[in-house]
């Protein structure tokens, strides 16, 4: 118990902080309004499958990017917190795109 | 300053890095659970359209109720910022609030995946019915089990305040376990995309 009353000032050196709860609020506001535009692509009569598809990534990478940076605070802390799990999603990223390449699966292009 | 710096390299938690080995340790298991979803997820991606027998996904995914139990999720992920917050700032009546209210998101999320489940057994489709059905289900499935796993550690948190054993020194226990649960949550934004929304 004695350690871990040291830590929040130890966890966070001087000058590092978290964002507030407003620039939480307005991150889920965005990620609700993206969520909806995904959503709402599909149902979007005639959009081609290649713009959709291409839409719905884009989307997705910035919901991921927005939680990480912000809820997960990685936009404030040490940049090897940074390291310790971008090297790995680039790792899985790889395994995604090796299986996918090895079973001939593609998501954007018809399978040939 | 001089302080700090002392009470820093005093922590037994503090390593060569300044940085608090638990926090580390978090962000290191995180890394080895993004390798863990990434094989999953491109398995199904792999297998995706080779079953040789139904029902596949376009017949049974049901897209309206699955993005609702995907902005409980995305939800959950501010209350626990708030619950954070809270707990910072020694607010610990509203730091209990959002604890609780994270949980509970939390759990109606596994609450839509267990229903999900369930409706797609009637339908015909289960672990061995085809590629689609294995592979679905146990990426799903180890998520579904992850996020019942952060529900049972955010409810003991939860308890702790309760007791009165949880306060702004034990901020740091509140954090990792939110990285936990924002973890779960960047997991479903993916998988949320890839499987259910991607034609």
């Amino acid at each position: 118990m004695d350690s871990s009353h040291a830590a929040p000032a130890a966890a966070h050196a001087p000058g590092e902080g978290h964002a507030t709860v407003q620039t939480y609020v307005k991150v889920a506001v965005v990620l609700g309004i993206l969520t909806a535009i995904e959503i709402s692509a599909l149902y979007v009569p005639g959009l081609p499958n290649g713009a959709l598809v291409t839409l719905l990534l884009v989307f997705s990478v910035l919901k991921f990017g927005l939680v990480v940076a912000f809820f997960m605070h990685l936009r404030y802390d040490n940049k090897l917190l940074t390291a310790l799990f971008v090297g790995p999603l680039i790792i899985a990223m790889g395994i995604i795109f090796a299986l996918m390449a090895l079973f001939g699966a593609y998501i954007l292009l018809a399978r040939g | 300053m001089a302080a700090e710096h002392a009470a820093a390299v005093h922590d037994p938690n503090i390593g060569c890095t300044g940085l608090d080995h638990r926090k580390m340790g978090m962000w290191a298991f995180l890394g080895s659970e993004c390798m863990f979803f990434g094989s999953l997820i491109g398995t199904y991606l792999a297998y995706k359209g080779k079953s040789i027998n139904g029902p596949g996904p376009h017949e049974i995914l049901n897209i309206p109720l699955t993005s609702l139990s995907a902005f409980v999720l995305l939800m959950s992920s501010l209350l626990m910022v708030l619950a954070l917050a809270a707990v910072q700032r020694n607010d610990m009546k509203w730091g209990k609030i959002w604890l609780f209210m994270t949980a509970l998101f939390g759990a109606g999320f596994v609450g839509f995946q267990c229903y999900e489940f369930t409706h797609f057994v009637h339908l015909g489709l289960t672990l061995q019915t085809n590629l689609f059905g294995s592979t679905f289900f146990v990426l799903t499935g180890f998520h579904g089990a992850h996020v019942t796993g952060g529900v049972i550690w955010l409810l003991s948190l939860w308890v702790l305040a309760l007791r009165g054993k949880l306060g702004p020194q034990d901020s740091l226990k509140v954090e990792i376990c939110g990285l936990y649960w924002h973890f779960v949550d960047i997991v479903w934004i993916a998988i949320f995309t890839l499987i259910y929304l991607i034609p």
